[in-house]
């Protein structure tokens, strides 16, 4: 009789332990490799260009009128009667305690495992009541769907490896975008070294956003007692098209 | 301290339309309705007995018109579907869409219970519609214990009714205005008055002015209610022991356009009141004044909460267009209103002479 068989079977059923293990592992190791998303905005180098604003609009095809990141723009004047510039991009917090979740009466809102909020269109009956709950504006009803609608990372563009548009497009280089679960990452390394320095919209909210700030002033992380321009300002709504 | 104005901010428009003010506004008004229709028709009360028939039909119209209201709301009705097919329990807004058809189920089976004597009774009368009535009497027997099975659910319904629709709009911690243990309770007190004034109203359609007294009486207690209530929210802001509430009068106390709201919601709520103590015989006035009352804390709550910012400075002030979803809409709803109630009173008398 030929040994060679045997000795074939024999491997075989030893490394079989070793080839389901091996099947395994990887698996295993990509729930621990799963990337969190995440942003941090440099407000530092924010010039309040709104170009983030126009690439979002042609990215995702927003409605006129309505927007998914915008640039909130003050003018602070100091005690001392200085007057500056200051900037707040907004965008959606992809909150990773976020109270549009469990409002939503038909579940059309959920968040990945990656970290990104999304909103099922299929599901959405377009009853606004996220759009309530979200403590930072930003969410509204689209007025071509009818449904909510709200920043999504660009989660079509990240699965394909691409950055969000808004990042992409910022000629300052103020928005960074990246895995926060990767210590390696552009976004990790910064958050590290600007460490007791950034901070979040709202924190009182406890809402556990997942956009960060440097350089935003505690005084405008919420609703502002100040005037605004409100008036002047374009809105298609009420001055046309 | 720093002085910000706001070059160039980005305010939404109001999430929920004008449709939502009159949704709360109706089905408040019909639950309430439903309740002062069981003192008469249900422990059969005699100087209730008038009174809760136009009860029941004040329930009936504004019950049947407040459901329109919410689809019309989800900009296209057949949305509904997904409230039974992917329901999440742990919004409120999910179990309201059982808690209403419970109510309004309760409420229909209530009323044709409450109806089938008369409705035997019509039958009899030469009329085109005689063997429509035969067919909906039924039989045309008074059951006093199913009226009162009945009135159980719809009064399962009702409170449960009142309580989702405050919930609902308590939990939102992102507005100030609304996120108040006080809400709910002030949405049911002016249901209620809004529910005395809708009877009322129907009374004096029918010509039953001898029922004023009796419900000024109870209009004025709930007047005296809210005020009690809207007077706990203001100190509880005003000390900071409610740090919604001192955040919302924070974000109102520059605004003129504020100030004058408040002011004619303390003015009429003091008119209604003073008017059902001292003009007791008194029934359309009275009336129409916890309408508004009850209309207006809604409109305010709602349309007014919105306006103001949750982030930087810019205010949402919501303006009536002739749309569907605004001006249309609020008359729309009226409108729908007076249908039924032409169509309810066209085929069955609600009048004191139906229960001779």
């Amino acid at each position: 009789m030929n040994a060679q068989p045997d000795l074939s079977r024999r491997a075989f059923f030893t490394a079989l332990p070793a080839v389901t293990a091996g099947l395994a592992m990887p698996a295993h190791a990509a729930d621990e490799t799963t990337p969190h998303w995440a942003m941090l905005v440099d407000t530092r180098r924010c010039i309040a260009c709104q170009a983030c604003t126009m690439a979002c609009s042609m990215e995702n095809v927003s409605p006129e009128g309505q927007f998914r990141t915008v640039v909130a723009t003050y003018a602070v004047t100091d005690q001392a009667g200085k007057t500056g510039l200051a900037v707040l991009p907004r965008l959606c917090n992809h909150c990773e305690e976020p109270p549009c979740i469990p409002v939503c009466p038909v579940g059309a809102t959920f968040k990945r495992k990656d970290g990104i909020v999304l909103v099922d269109g299929d599901r959405c009956v377009g009853c606004a009541y996220c759009v309530q709950a979200c403590p930072y504006d930003a969410r509204f009803v689209n007025h071509n769907t009818g449904k909510a609608d709200k920043c999504t990372f660009c989660s079509h563009r990240v699965e394909a490896g691409l950055l969000p548009a808004c990042v992409e497009t910022c000629v300052g280089g103020a928005r960074i975008f990246g895995d926060i679960n990767n210590p390696q990452s552009d976004i990790s390394r910064r958050l590290a070294a600007a460490d007791g320095k950034t901070r979040v919209l709202k924190p009182e909210a406890g809402t556990n956003p997942r956009v960060f700030y440097i350089g935003l002033e505690q005084q405008l992380d919420g609703r502002i007692d100040g005037a605004s321009t409100a008036d002047m300002m374009w809105r298609p709504d009420t001055q046309g098209a | 301290m720093n002085t910000t104005v706001e070059v160039l901010g980005f305010a939404r428009e109001p999430g929920w339309l004008p449709w939502a003010v009159q949704y709360f506004f109706l089905i408040g008004i019909s639950t309430a309705a439903f309740f002062l229709s069981l003192p008469g028709l249900v422990w059969r009360h005699p100087d209730w007995r008038g009174i809760s028939r136009r009860a029941l039909l004040a329930a009936l119209v504004c019950g049947l018109t407040a459901p329109v209201a919410l689809l019309a709301d989800l900009h296209q009705p057949g949305r509904f579907l997904n409230f039974y097919l992917h329901p999440n329990l742990g919004s409120w807004m999910a179990w309201g869409s059982f808690f209403i058809p419970l109510y309004l189920l309760g409420l229909i089976g209530y009323a044709w219970l409450c109806l089938r004597p008369l409705l035997a009774e019509m039958a009899k009368r030469p009329s085109p519609f005689a063997a429509l009535y035969r067919k909906l009497a039924y039989g045309g027997h008074d059951n006093p214990s199913a009226i009162k099975a009945a009135a159980l659910v719809a009064t399962l319904g009702a409170v449960l009714v009142l309580l989702y629709t405050g919930m609902e709009v308590m939990v939102v911690q992102a507005r100030p205005l609304w996120n108040t243990a006080l809400l709910p309770l002030i949405f049911a007190v002016t249901a209620m008055t809004g529910g005395i004034g809708m009877t009322a109203l129907f009374e004096a359609l029918t010509g039953n002015l001898k029922s004023a007294p009796l419900l000024n009486q109870w209009l004025a207690r709930g007047v005296w209610l809210t005020l009690a209530l809207l007077v706990l929210w203001l100190v509880s802001g005003l000390l900071g022991t409610s740090t919604a509430a001192h955040e919302a009068l924070a974000a109102t106390r520059a605004s003129f356009g504020w100030l004058v709201t408040g002011g004619w919601l303390v003015g009429s709520t003091l008119l209604t009141l003073w008017l059902a103590r001292n003009h007791q015989n008194s029934l359309v006035m009275p009336a129409l004044l916890a309408l508004h009352g009850a209309w207006l804390i809604r409109w305010i709550v709602f349309i007014g909460g919105q306006s103001l910012p949750k982030m930087g400075s810019a205010s949402q002030s919501y303006t009536l267009t002739l749309t569907p979803d605004s001006l249309l809409g609020i008359v729309g709803m009226a409108g729908l209103c007076l249908a039924l109630y032409i169509i309810l009173t066209s085929l069955i008398p609600w009048d004191d002479q139906a229960n001779a």
